[in-house]
């Protein structure tokens, strides 16, 4: 009843929180951020899970499964016959595991890599979409018999030099390292990861087609994916091939939360109905999916068996061993911002100058460049840059940044410009001096002081933009903490270090502002005081 | 020095100028006196460019301009025209970024392309003579509105100006401010400079200028000596202003 309270006024909620530990309050907000954001991790700790999911799941007579259905073929997608409905091999499963269980299932979307986060924070009951057993995850998560046994097939362009996996060992011919696709975090990620060898480069997508379209644009060499994947997608690239006999093999496996053994086992009796019954060898047949590797499923044990109970190691000793990952990430956001920064800035003031001094028909181009650049998203504009452009990845990263960015930069010093009284100028200009003199000696010196903060602000915005370069395969530091999490299962360790990594990079940025804000004042008081 | 001849400026429909003709001789100061929204200003503003104007000519230095002057010739020709005008303004209109000394030297070294040092002598020297050398490093806002307006008048004075052409220089000021300025304008136009000075200030009108053009709605309504303007007004619009500056 507190809540209703709550909602009739008084203070956010979240502002008391600070105020309910009794800590104090840091003047800078930015140290408030950091104590809720750690407050929140904590929040995000593993707790125990209500008391019996299956139960309640049999009272809402609803069982929520996860995905992804973004290039989820064949697993789980769009039905191209109802695009409101989902379609692929997984929902039929679950669709029969939900009648053995008397409910109906339901999919709910989220992003393939988060799945297992979103699955913590209790939002859905269970994940199902092609996560494959591992050790990592099966010590924070309970997993099921395996329902697919899968294995990884490798695709390269036809015309290309690789003809199977085995080609990778050797070294590439003209120099540089083989670059290999792969979906973030999959099982292709360990695997290449793993025995890729010393002439293979891991370059990580968010989805198996953008990584089957970077190899048709000559951006990769290769993608290794999981087979169900490559059989559902090839005739899409007519240009790529099966390099090779697929390599690699594992088992997918439905993931619940720790503390659901009631869920886990009817699940599993559920599987083991339908693996006797043949109905799931039907499912798989019907979308060409079965074969002689799945009759291992039928034991019930697959991978399973291995599960080993070594202890994860945790908190600092987990951060010391992924250091290096962790500050190479950093050091990618660090230069993809203070490279892409300055191109903004000078972009904007050219455009703003153009928008303000130049002839009409300039004027209205400038004024379409702004706000098309300020009305699509950002990761719209990477991609465009990235794939259908075919740019260098570092190229499209700060060139994107950069360009989306400068119509922002662009607009802040229109206004500044415009904040400079119109005798500024009249004054230059009956001193003889032409309007380009002016601009530059008289109007653009006194805008640029006007600037700083709102610009220093859009800097520290930009520099946690970067993050969406992970679209485009750069493994910044936002990306670093999703594969790091999602291979150790230390999702609060590297949420701590990476907010507080970001917070130690955009300090300095904040200190620098001030201190060139306080620059000018000084430079304005060096003639004493006032007469 | 400078001829007007019919001088029309338009707002819209608005006729701000409805044919001034006017002439400076070179070394004269002439005051333009009239109420507020005569013109005044707008004709000052005319004569280096800062307005455009719909009818007539304007001649400075042999410099010729008009209405039918195209658009790329009459660009060169105020270029030239604000080399040797120069002009003081109501606000002052210091660059508020740059010390006393850089307000001076600003547009001697990058529009005449004069030597920094020789640039900075020059400054020093003639932020002496307006009585400011103490004030050389100050910022422009830690001065009065009077120390401002005599930094604005050497700004000037450093591109070495043919005519100055003063926009109601004392018009922010307090009395003793005034004071401090238009001491410093009487010394110029003692050395000779051609000067036009649009004011308020009647006692500077009738003590320093050699004639006074009287203003009201658009037009010249009477030009002559400072003695016959102030003691026998021909006009009866001259006569009322005059009554009225003096009521207030």
């Amino acid at each position: 009843m507190e809540e209703t309270a709550d909602a009739s006024g008084g203070p956010h909620p979240l502002a008391r929180i600070p105020r309910l530990l009794s800590l104090p309050v840091p003047r800078d907000p930015r140290l408030t951020l950091v104590a809720l954001s750690f407050i929140a991790c904590c929040l995000l700790e593993p707790r125990p899970s209500r008391a019996d999911t299956l139960a309640e799941i049999r009272a809402r007579g609803r069982l929520i499964y996860g995905g992804d259905m973004e290039g989820g073929g064949p697993y789980v997608y769009p039905d191209p016959n109802d695009p409101r409905e989902v379609a692929g091999f997984e929902v039929e499963l679950m669709d029969a595991l939900g009648r053995e269980l008397g409910v109906k299932a339901e999919f709910s979307q989220g992003p393939w890599d988060r799945l297992l986060e979103v699955l913590r924070a209790g939002r859905i009951d269970l994940v199902i979409n092609g996560y494959e057993w591992t050790e990592a995850r099966a010590r924070d998560f309970l997993a099921t018999r395996p329902y697919y046994t899968y294995q990884l097939q490798l695709m390269a362009r036809r015309d290309g030099p690789i003809g199977s996996w085995h080609d990778l060992g050797a070294s590439k011919p003209g120099g540089g390292s083989w670059r290999v696709g792969v979906l973030n975090s999959s099982a292709a990620d360990t695997f290449a990861d793993e025995s890729g060898g010393p002439h293979v480069e891991v370059v990580r997508f968010d989805g198996g087609t953008d990584a089957m379209r970077a190899v048709e644009n000559g951006q990769i060499d290769a993608t290794l994916q999981d087979l169900p994947t490559v059989l559902f997608y090839r005739g899409r690239y007519p240009t790529l091939k099966l390099a090779g006999p697929p390599v690699g093999k594992g088992d997918y496996v439905i993931y619940v939360r720790r503390g659901d053994e009631p869920l886990r086992d009817a699940l599993d009796r559920g599987l083991g109905r339908l693996i006797d019954s043949g109905e799931l060898r039907w499912i798989y047949e019907r979308h060409g999916l079965w074969n002689d590797a799945q009759r291992a499923l039928s034991d019930g044990t697959g991978a399973k068996s291995q599960a080993s109970r070594m202890p994860r190691p945790e908190g600092l000793e987990l951060l010391w061993r992924y250091r290096s990952r962790l500050l190479a990430a950093a050091w990618v956001t660090i230069v993809l911002s203070v490279t892409s920064m300055p191109l903004a800035m000078a972009l904007g003031l050219l455009i703003a100058l153009g928008r303000m001094y130049g002839p009409r028909p300039l004027r209205r181009l400038l004024a379409a460049y702004v706000e098309l650049l300020r009305g699509t998203p950002l990761m719209l504009q990477l991609f465009v840059l990235f794939y259908l452009l075919k740019l260098p990845v570092w190229v499209a990263g700060i060139g994107g940044l950069a360009i989306n960015y400068s119509a922002y930069e662009a607009e802040i010093y229109r206004a500044g410009l415009q904040a400079i009284p119109a005798g500024q100028m009249e004054a230059a200009l009956a001193l003889g001096m032409s309007r380009q003199l002016a601009l530059r000696r008289v109007i653009v010196p006194q805008a640029v002081r006007i600037v700083i903060p709102p610009v220093t602000n859009d800097f520290i915005a930009l520099f946690k933009d970067t993050s969406v370069c992970s679209v485009i395969t750069l493994v910044e530091l936002t990306k670093q903490y999703s594969i790091l999490g999602n291979s150790t299962g230390g999702w609060l360790e590297f949420a701590l270090a990476t907010s507080l990594l970001y917070l130690a990079m955009s300090l300095p940025l904040s200190w620098f502002s001030r201190w060139s804000e306080r620059r000018w004042e000084a430079s304005g008081a060096k003639g004493g005081a006032p007469a | 020095m400078i001829e007007v001849n019919d001088l029309v400026k338009r707002y819209g429909t608005l006729e701000v100028l409805r044919g001034v003709t006017l002439s400076v001789d070179p070394g004269e100061v002439a005051a333009i006196i009239g109420p507020s929204g005569s013109g005044k200003s707008t004709f000052l503003r005319c004569l280096n460019g800062l307005e455009t104007f719909q009818g007539g000519t304007v001649t400075i230095d042999g410099l010729h301009w008009g209405v039918e002057t195209p658009a790329s010739a009459r660009g060169r020709i105020l270029h030239a025209v604000r080399g040797r005008v120069g002009m003081v303004f109501q606000s002052f209109n210091l660059f508020p970024h740059r010390t006393v000394l850089q307000n001076v030297t600003e547009a001697p070294i990058h529009v005449l392309g004069l030597d920094p040092d020789q640039a900075e002598a020059r400054a020093r020297r003639l932020l002496d003579r307006v009585g400011l050398a103490d004030r050389l490093h100050a910022m422009p806002r830690h001065l009065s509105g009077g120390q401002q307006q005599r930094v604005a008048i050497a700004r000037v004075l450093a591109m070495e100006p043919r005519a100055i052409l003063f926009d109601e220089p004392t018009s922010a000021l307090d009395p003793r401010m005034t004071a401090e300025v238009l001491a410093v304008m009487a010394d110029l136009a003692r050395d000779g400079l051609t000067m036009i000075v649009v004011t308020h200030a009647m006692r500077f009108a009738r003590q320093v200028a050699h004639t006074v053009h009287v203003f009201g709605d658009g037009r010249v309504i009477e030009s002559g000596p400072p003695a016959q303007i102030f003691e026998e007004p021909h006009e009866e619009a001259t006569r009322l202003l005059l009554s009225e500056v003096q009521a207030a």
